[in-house]
């Protein structure tokens, strides 16, 4: 594996992030707004807004939400990087063409960990973390999650040769994922067939050990619904397929020669 | 610059390619390409727009697959040895590849790592680069600011940063204004210069190929002329005879049993003229009154490929 090559993709993305201000401070508020506001909303619903339990339950949903958003940004952008020559420069670099596909997603995992990592942080000092934290657990879950959200990202992109409309993917991707995983509502509450949709998304999981690090004292149904070596093997499991299978369809389409594959 | 055309034995071969074929569906792009270029040599792939330059570049830097034929590059198998391949080759594209978000010294930083090369070795060339560029001043800042010519110019500083053994350049001055021209130019002049690669370039501007060791035309894929530009353009005559008139058919009917064919652009009739002790004032008198002017030049690369491009007029090259 070569490394350097790895970290310039890595360095150009947390470059990219830290200079787009309005797209760290997005990345930030948008779960802020879901705490503060819809958190406030359904706490009040479920008549526990004293004790602050939804808001506490809501927390992992929402550091998964931050790397959701950031891992498939970072991940779809490879789609986005032809257009404005980066992809010519990465594949006449001199590695294989699948590295592409391994490097986008690492930094993809990173760029979201970062992002994710500044959000606990808000959440730390909001007073919604804190006591019967994981810390190992918690950089677990922030990797293993930030993982499968870049690699979920990538499996799209390397399909997509033009990628017109970001609402499209946003609407039939990134929503539906986090709608339909335990992150607003416990996954034992769901209706049977959202249930089904809920188990399949490898989201679910994510969220599902962000829980046990941060709320995993919290009575069911608020609690973890699965067990954490269950959601570590299922984000793991998922990763590597989807990678495996990314870097496949990408090597075969650049067998076929790469920039006809990326002109579409 | 004179310099052997055809590749001794023991010169080491930059870029060899047999029956090079790339088909798009129905479209045949490059047809049954053969190139011989030794290595150092500098040679230019000339020919019009859609005449499939581009397509035999990114054969060649193993970016897009051939349908047909092989070739090798720095002695790298295209189609088996592609990492290596690219390990060997720089590519500037057509198309700017920057990162517009980034700075000048970013974008050379970005491309020296995912090459692998050690930090100090970007800094280091990427200083000299600069300099020789004209851009040391500049490298703080975002490639957004910099003009068409500047990051044309960076571009190609990225494209040899890790000193390839053979660099591409696809049409370096496309889009560009006669000032910025000139200057990329004298930047890949002083490149040629200071270090030993092989180059080849595509372009559309023939008389940017005149100081090529050696060109090939490009027409619908196929090769149909090649040489050193000076002997291209002796071979093809001493003069080029333009005639502006409105009644071109006499003016043929009137030469060209003594000059042979002519090419017809609009209302101008050119012809070659092989004889240097040819009379012009003799033949102006000869003709009629539909002649509105008549000029006569030295011919140049592009008189050659015109020529040789046209299947009526029949020219030959000794190739």
């Amino acid at each position: 594996m070569m490394w350097r090559p790895v970290w310039a993709l890595i360095e150009r993305e947390i470059m990219r992030m830290v200079r787009q201000r309005g797209r760290l401070v997005s990345a930030l508020v948008r779960p802020l707004i879901w705490l503060l506001v819809i958190g406030a909303g359904f706490g009040t619903l479920l008549g526990d807004e004293a004790s602050g339990g939804y808001q506490r339950f809501l927390s992992p949903g929402l550091l998964g939400m931050v790397m959701l958003f950031a891992a498939m940004l970072v991940s779809l952008s490879v789609v986005y990087d032809k257009e404005f020559g980066i992809m010519r420069l990465l594949i006449i670099s001199p590695l294989p063409h699948y590295w592409v596909v391994i490097a986008k997603t690492i930094s993809g995992m990173v760029v979201a960990v970062v992002q994710a990592g500044a959000f606990a942080v808000l959440l730390a000092l909001m007073g919604y973390i804190g006591g019967g934290v994981s810390l190992p657990l918690l950089v677990l879950g922030l990797f293993a999650t930030a993982l499968a959200c870049a690699s979920m990202g990538m499996l799209i992109a390397v399909w997509s040769s033009t990628l017109d409309n970001f609402a499209v993917i946003m609407n039939f991707v990134i929503f539906p994922v986090f709608f339909l995983s335990g992150a607003l509502y416990p996954v034992q509450q769901l209706p049977d067939v959202l249930k089904i949709v809920a188990v399949v998304n490898p989201f679910t999981y994510g969220v599902d050990l962000l829980k046990h690090a941060l709320v995993g004292g919290l009575a069911p149904p608020l609690g973890p619904d699965f067990a954490a070596a269950v959601d570590i093997t299922v984000l793991l499991g998922f990763a590597v397929v989807a990678i495996s299978v990314a870097c496949l369809r990408f090597s075969h389409e650049s067998a076929a020669g790469v920039l006809d594959f990326l002109r579409g | 610059m004179q310099v052997d055309v055809l590749p001794q034995s023991d010169t080491p071969l930059a870029i060899q390619a047999t029956g090079l074929s790339k088909a798009y569906g129905e479209l045949q792009a490059v047809d049954r390409l053969q190139l011989v270029i030794p290595a150092g040599q500098f040679f230019g792939l000339l020919g019009p727009n859609g005449s499939g330059k581009t397509s035999t570049i990114h054969m060649l830097t193993t970016l897009a697959r051939p349908t047909a034929g092989q070739a090798s590059v720095a002695g790298h198998d295209i189609l088996r040895e592609s990492v290596a391949v690219r390990r060997e080759v720089g590519l500037v594209f057509q198309e700017s590849a920057l990162d517009r978000t980034l700075t000048v010294d970013e974008n050379l930083r970005f491309a020296g790592m995912l090459r692998n090369l050690p930090r100090a070795t970007i800094r280091q060339r990427s200083d000299e680069l600069l300099e020789l560029f004209n851009l040391s001043e500049r490298r703080h800042m975002k490639v957004a600011t910099l003009s068409g010519g500047m990051r044309r110019a960076l571009d190609i500083a990225r494209g040899v940063l890790h000193r390839p053994r053979v660099l591409f350049l696809d049409e370096p001055t496309l889009g560009l204004d006669v000032p910025s021209r000139r200057g990329i130019w004298r930047f890949i002049e002083q490149l040629r210069r200071e270090e030993v690669m092989t180059v080849f370039l595509t372009t559309h501007y023939l008389e940017e190929a005149e100081t090529c060791d050696q060109v090939a035309f490009l027409a619908s894929g196929r090769i149909i002329g090649a040489g050193p530009p000076a002997t291209l353009v002796r071979q093809f005559g001493h003069y080029v005879l333009e005639i502006d008139g409105t009644d071109l058919d006499t003016v043929a009917a009137v030469l060209s049993p003594r000059l042979g064919p002519c090419l017809r652009e609009g209302g101008t009739a050119s012809f070659r003229v092989l004889d240097e002790q040819v009379s012009f004032v003799e033949l102006q008198a000869e003709l009629n009154d539909g002649v509105q002017a008549v000029r006569w030049r030295r011919p140049n690369l592009n008189d050659v490929f015109l020529w040789v491009n046209d299947p009526a007029l029949s020219v030959g090259l000794d190739i």
